[in-house]
């Protein structure tokens, strides 16, 4: 711990103070007094030994640097000293910090990281504000209401782009992209692949290299230009095992071959939303190929995201008010290009615009790319922040009781050094540089902890599912920056009110070997209300947990209306493959019965939207009286319904029982009169008089009674738990096929749905061998997939609530287990005059239980304010109150149970205090 | 705590001063650090009395200035003591310490004594 050289200059200074004293002795002996008297007075001129040395040492230079590692290695040696101490304060520094940390790396990853572009404060992300009642055809991509109500939509037609490249602005680059669904055959293998279409200058406006080959160029953009496509680096990971060559070789894509030209950094994920990542990217020319009819370029929807690099000292400003022309103008091209699209094929022309309100142009920063569902992590990510924070306050002021009771062991060591001429300046430091140096050695620990909690945090929530899949977290340099800050600031934190308090001492009685007796009285008034406050936070924390858990309860034995058990899911998406009209269905009847057949399987349907997944189809119905008595053109929709394409068994085989009229049969197909089956809410709602059964609807205004409804089923729940049972249309898929592009097949079996998984697998493939089954997994899962949020939330506020919990009692005992021991010379005298055990017992418990019920109390009040205020987190409840009492009480009970055991070592002992040996102990 | 401090300020006071009377001690020879405070006590007529508090930081900083150097005898009762003597540059430091201080005291003392000055001009 020293410099070379230090001990040595240290010897040599104390052997010339020595010399020094020695002189004077022998000077004054010399003149005649005595030895005694000589030494006494040589002495007393010399004045303080210790101070002459310190501020002689201040003269060499480095004081400070000296000091320091003087500090450090006092702080090490009473470290060393006390192991158990160290032991408890570190581990619960390295929880609380750990925790922090994880939850750190998981929120720069989410909320705050930038784009790993080249610079990516010169990005320029493009919406377009309002416009409710502009018709603008189909979009593709996000719509979200923003703080003052006005719909923001994310995504633009083609003709934007273009609009925006010609024009000269404030934007040095302006690039496109799009999602687009792929099937991807490669060396004999098909599955399912996220993709992304882009403007050829994509890569380079991004300062995107790629790792392996080339990335794309406008040159590729551009139909007569040979196909290509550039991966991931994490598709090029997990699909081709990271072989270099890959590159060159070709991949059929949605049944056309490309050839990979390149591999994209590690890292570099998109930019879409953040947890996303597109496998494979190919130039927006190639759109129209791969998506046949459903081409969003074909059908002038508007999909393509649009994002800028601003030139040097531009601002976004100007590059909004630059490119908000070109934009209306851009609008007036798309909608020439719908029009004529629609007179080409015959169809009514798309319906008039509201002119006075076309949509705006917005732009908005670009650093993190598309930014939607970064904000709906916002709150869950920010409360778990608070919880951790609060942990780690807990922990805090653990430490800081811990160093108080170790500083009131040390108070004669303390007093000593005041009293040889140490500042009180210079201790106080020496004592924050011991808490550092305890929370640097917890914050390493914790840096090793959070690497471990953070892959458990992953994977206890989640994020989303399949949404956020590609996230990665990391702990960087970023995130070992905010560790070693958070650290330093717990240090400080725990360590100054002791260190302040330690160095207060009066230096008289301390000196005297019976000081032990002067317990300073606010030193416990402080170590209380720091065991208060502890009891609170947790109480607060597990009455998070207490309420989330009874939520997420809730949801799980929310009855669906169908049976969820033993029914295994799976996705194909035929569309991708070109199957459409008589081949679709000739493959979903094959599909249907080799799967039928496979042993162990009960039943085989499929529908287009999967159950309690999220996804719903909502459309616009008529109802034959209201649209009659409106008059041609002017028909209002009756209103809004979830709307499924099932198999025609779909309802039997759910189990969703059928209260009135027929199910679906084989016959209701394309040349069948049109037929549906809806549900109670339907029926309640718009059909409340007398039997729905024969009564018609339809979902064009003229064609309002095209639609009879011949069967009535019971509410089942379709996109979540939570959700009410929406008015629900179920129809024959053979009438409607062209929505069954993709479906998913719910498949019933005895036992175990995942024992069937592969036998199924080879049923599909001896029908297709090139259809990839996506999504595979039982409909339980899926249904929890679905709760992540809520998952997320009970299994965390308890993780956490209980460590606060674990820590508020360890708090609880160390201060009592602690009071008792300065207090074994009272609790012997009261014993000696005859206080029985119980009654030492009684006190103890009864000054630890006080302290408990007053966290109580105070944690029950803070419960009540927030739940009553935090309307946000409330929202995620559900069948339970936030002030609910049930939950309350019991875990106030709960945590004043483990206040007791917590108290009742240290009161145990305190009644095995040998009277005698107390006494003879002074 | 209030002592340190009070040494601080005399450290500051003294400071010129002190560096003076250190240097004009060793002039005579080498000596130690009790050997300086004793020959500056004797000197002064026992007005002068150096705290160690001061003269010892002084005569490490004077060390690490190059004005003094140090290293260790055996005395004369064979005991070690570190001895100090002035370098070049400390006899070059003492010439304008020294002239400094000339200035200095002929100065306060003209200052003090106004009538005298006009009388020799």
């Amino acid at each position: 711990m020293r410099l070379p050289g230090w001990r040595r200059r240290d010897d040599e200074l104390d052997e010339e103070i020595r010399s020094h004293l020695r002189m004077a002795i022998r000077d004054r002996v010399e003149r005649g007094e005595t030895p005694e008297q000589a030494e006494a007075a040589a002495r007393r001129e010399f004045g303080n030994v210790g101070l002459v040395r310190e501020v002689t040492r201040d003269m060499w230079g480095w004081g400070w640097w000296e000091r320091l590692l003087q500090d450090l290695r006092y702080g090490l040696r009473f470290m060393r000293r006390g192991p158990g101490f160290t032991a408890v304060a570190v581990l619960t520094l390295a929880l609380g910090i750990g925790a922090n940390t994880a939850i750190f790396s998981v929120v720069d990853a989410v909320l705050l990281r930038n784009l790993p572009v080249r610079e990516p404060g010169q990005l320029v992300l493009f919406r377009s504000v309002g416009g409710d009642r502009f018709d603008i055809g189909g979009h593709n991509g996000s719509i979200v209401r923003d703080s003052s109500g006005q719909t923001v939509k994310s995504s633009f037609p083609y003709q934007t782009y273009t609009r925006f490249r010609e024009q000269q602005s404030a934007l040095s680059e302006v690039f496109a992209f799009g999602t687009i669904a792929l099937n991807v055959n490669a060396f004999g293998q098909a599955d399912v692949a996220s993709g992304q279409a882009v403007s050829g200058n994509y890569y380079t406006a991004l300062g995107v290299p790629a790792v392996v080959g080339r990335t794309l160029t406008d040159d590729d953009d551009n139909a007569a230009a040979p196909p290509v496509a550039v991966i991931t680096h994490r598709y090029w990971q997990s699909r081709f095992g990271g072989d270099p060559a890959v590159v060159g070789k070709q991949i059929n894509l949605n049944n056309n071959a490309f050839t990979i030209v390149g591999v994209s950094p590690p890292g570099f994920n998109g930019t879409m939303n953040v947890g996303t990542s597109p496998d494979v990217t190919i130039p927006i020319s190639w759109e129209s190929q791969l998506m046949a009819e459903r081409s969003r370029m074909k059908n002038n929807v508007w999909w393509l995201r649009l994002m800028g690099r601003l030139k040097p000292g531009a601002s976004l400003e100007e590059a909004q008010s630059q490119l908000s022309g070109v934009f209306q103008q851009s609008i007036l091209e798309h909608r020439a290009a719908r029009i004529s699209r629609a007179q080409a094929e015959g169809v009514e022309a798309p319906a008039p615009l509201d002119p006075n309100a076309p949509p705006r142009l917005a732009a908005f920063p670009g650093n993190q790319g598309e930014t939607n569902t970064r904000l709906d992590y916002k709150l869950p990510l920010y409360t778990l922040f608070i919880v951790v924070g609060l942990v780690l306050l807990i922990a805090c002021a653990n430490v800081a009781n811990l160093l108080l009771a170790r500083a009131a062991s040390r108070q004669r060591e303390i007093a000593v050094r005041l009293a040889l001429g140490a500042g009180r300046g210079r201790l106080i430091r020496q004592l924050l540089t011991e808490s550092l140096l305890l929370a640097t050695l917890g914050g390493a620990f914790g840096l090793l902890l959070a690497f471990w909690f953070k892959d458990g945090l992953l994977a206890v929530s989640d994020w989303g599912g399949q949404q956020m899949s590609a996230l990665e977290p990391r702990l960087d340099l970023r995130v070992l920056v905010f560790t070693v800050a958070l650290s330093w600031a717990a240090g400080i934190l725990f360590g100054l009110a002791p260190a302040w308090r330690a160095t207060r001492v009066d230096l008289a009685p301390s000196l005297k070997d019976n000081f032990r007796s002067s317990s300073s009285s606010p030193r416990s008034l402080f170590t209380k209300s720091l065991i208060v406050a502890q009891v609170a936070i947790s109480l607060l924390l597990m009455i998070g947990a207490g309420l989330f858990m009874s939520t997420l309860f809730n949801l799980r034995r929310v009855d669906p209306g169908f049976n969820t058990s033993d029914l295994l899911l799976f996705e194909v998406e035929p569309g991708l493959s070109g199957y459409e009209k008589e081949p679709l269905a000739n493959l979903y009847r094959q599909m249907s019965e080799r799967i039928e057949a496979v042993p162990g399987v009960r039943s085989v349907t499929f529908s287009a939207n999967p159950l309690l997944a999220r996804s719903a189809t909502e459309v616009f119905f008529y109802l034959p009286a209201a649209a009659a008595a409106a008059g041609e053109g002017e028909a209002r929709p009756a209103g809004t319904i979830h709307v499924n394409e099932v198999r025609e068994n779909f309802l039997g085989a759910m189990e969703i029982p059928l209260l009135g009229g027929r199910a679906f049969t084989t016959q209701d197909d394309a040349r069948a009169p049109k037929v549906a089956i809806v549900n109670q809410s339907f029926a309640k709602q718009f059909l409340p008089d007398g039997n729905p059964i024969g009564k018609r609807f339809g979902f064009e205004p003229a064609d309002a009674g095209g639609i009879e409804i011949v069967g009535l089923a019971l509410d089942a729940k379709y996109t979540s738990q939570r959700d009410k049972a929406p008015p629900t249309v179920y129809l024959p898929w053979g009438q409607e096929l062209s929505a069954l592009g993709s479906a998913t097949f719910e498949v019933r079996t005895s036992g175990d749905p995942s024992l069937h998984v592969a036998a199924i697998r080879q049923a599909v493939r001896e029908v297709d061998r090139d259809l990839p089954l996506k999504g595979i997994k039982t409909q339980v899962e899926q249904a929890d997939e679905t709760l992540a949020m809520e998952r997320l939330f009970a299994k965390l506020f308890s993780l956490f609530g209980l460590l606060a919990l674990v820590l508020a009692a360890v708090g609880l005992y160390g201060m009592l287990a602690w009071s008792v021991t300065q207090r074994k010379h009272e609790i012997g005298i009261r014993m000696a005059l005859g206080a029985s055990r119980v009654s030492v017992m009684k006190m103890v418990l009864r000054q630890g239980l006080t302290l408990t019920l007053l966290g109580v109390v105070l944690g029950l009040a803070g419960a009540s304010v927030l739940a009553m205020n935090l309307r946000s987190l409330s929202h995620m409840l559900y069948g339970i109150e936030p002030t609910d009492p049930m939950t309350f009480v019991v875990i106030a009970v709960f945590l004043m149970l483990v206040a007791l055991v917590a108290c009742y070592i240290p009161a145990r002992r305190a009644t095995k205090v040998d009277p005698l040996v107390a006494l003879r102990y002074e | 705590m209030p002592k340190e401090t009070r040494y601080r300020n005399r450290i500051e006071l003294l400071q010129g001063t002190l560096d003076l009377l250190v240097l004009q001690t060793l002039q005579w020879g080498p000596q130690h650090g009790y050997g300086i405070s004793q020959a500056i006590k004797t000197n002064s007529g026992d007005v002068l009395r150096v705290d160690t508090g001061s003269l010892y930081p002084a005569l490490h900083r004077l060390e690490r200035q190059g004005w003094v150097s140090s290293d260790w005898k055996v005395s004369d009762n064979n005991q070690s003591v570190k001895v100090y003597r002035l370098t070049a540059e400390g006899k070059k430091r003492l010439a304008s310490e020294r002239s400094r201080w000339e200035q200095f005291s002929e100065a306060i003392a003209r200052a003090l004594n106004p009538q005298g000055q006009e009388g020799e001009a």
